[in-house]
């Protein structure tokens, strides 16, 4: 997709569906972030909307922040599997990809380097969001493999620390000692080490988070996406949890997101020095849009 | 019949905050009103799940927010 292909004839406008047409009008496609972005989310239409996700999923909460924080919307393409997240990604307006069970990854390879033959002069932005299970279990060789050739492209993991949506069988991602509905005698091994794993495969930017401050969670997404255009394979690992198999009441999703960023998802950031230059480069580059903006603000004001 | 989300406009204008329309799981659901300074729900789409409350009331301690009964229209 494109801007272009995006924007309704004027003519056929008044013929095409509501959400459609506000979602061109007050979406996000062609904005600045400082137009629509995290930072007034509730002040504009959504990418994704009325999702079947449980109600107080954090997941949810997590996807929407990513929606909300993509660089370039009408040129990205998401990529997903089996498992709660893509009920939420594949309701956005954004093109989406079902890889079947774990192969997200292998797709966003090919995907990726077609972009790149096919747009040269454009930028377009892949990136697969898939569970713990997608990404760390069964899709685990092609997440590896892609990671070790280098393909540049973010890989956002979705860590809920169990399989959700079958049941509550226990995943590679859960701590040792959890006790959930189909694993009742407690899980018996480590938590994997998913971002050691990736550093060791030569992600050039890695990031371990629990997103309760929107406006870090959205700076390490947009990084990630910055980096994987230029450099190499990017990773986020963020905790969104699961209030159903993990009985925690919806009112207290937050806290409990608050609670593991002291223990177990705890801050790192990893980045090479090649992936530090872009983030400088890009960072002060938005800095002196920003301030050039708001320049002319206050000189139409004075 | 089931709980949601009610926002209490009089009392939420008096704060310049949208920090609850931020920490919602459902997208365009809790609202921001720019002119009235307010944040408002969409009643047909909340899933009631009191995060908002858990922001106003516990973080904030503004108590804006109260989840509230709905039946369904006829």
């Amino acid at each position: 997709m494109s801007l272009k292909y995006v924007t309704p004839v004027a003519m056929f406008k008044k013929y095409l569906p509501k959400d459609y047409v506000e979602l061109v009008d007050f979406g996000p496609f062609g904005k600045t972030q400082d137009e629509a972005g995290p930072g007034n989310m509730g002040q504009f239409k959504e990418l994704m909307e009325e999702h079947p996700m449980c109600s107080g999923c954090w997941m949810a909460y997590y996807i929407r922040l990513i929606f909300a924080s993509l660089p370039c919307p009408e040129e990205t393409v998401t990529l997903g599997t089996a498992g709660c997240g893509r009920l939420a990604i594949s309701q956005a307006a954004v093109p989406f990809i079902y890889g079947n069970y774990g192969d997200q990854n292998a797709m966003a390879s090919g995907l990726s380097r077609a972009f790149r033959l096919r747009f040269p002069d454009k930028q377009k932005d892949v990136i697969t969001i898939a569970g713990d299970g997608g990404t760390m279990d069964i899709g685990f060789s092609m997440t590896m493999h892609s990671w070790i050739r280098g393909e540049r492209f973010t890989t956002i993991m979705l860590d809920n620390e169990v399989y959700g949506n079958t049941g509550g069988q226990e995943s590679g991602m859960s701590p040792k000692g959890a006790v959930l509905k189909m694993a009742p005698g407690g899980k018996q091994f480590n938590k994997m080490p998913a971002t050691d794993l990736a550093k060791a495969a030569g992600c050039v930017y890695i990031v371990r988070m629990s997103p309760t401050n929107i406006k870090k969670a959205a700076k390490i997404i947009r990084r990630a996406i910055f980096v994987a255009r230029e450099v190499g394979p990017t990773f986020i690992h963020a905790y969104t949890s699961c209030n159903i198999e993990y009985s925690i009441p919806t009112e207290e999703v937050f806290a409990d997101a608050k609670l593991r960023e002291k223990d177990r998802f705890q801050f790192e950031e990893y980045m090479t020095d090649a992936a530090k230059e872009v983030i400088d480069r890009i960072e002060a580059e938005e800095k002196a849009a920003h301030r050039a903006k708001k320049g002319i603000v206050e000189e139409e004001v004075n | 019949m089931y709980y949601v989300a009610k926002v209490n406009a009089d009392m939420c204008a008096e704060y310049k905050c949208n920090t609850c329309t931020l920490y919602c799981p459902e997208a365009n659901t809790l609202m921001f009103d720019k002119v009235g300074n307010t944040s408002w729900v969409d009643e047909d789409r909340c899933k009631g799940c009191a995060l908002c409350v858990y922001v106003c009331t516990d973080m904030l301690s503004r108590n804006c927010i109260t989840m509230e009964m709905v039946h369904g229209k006829e």
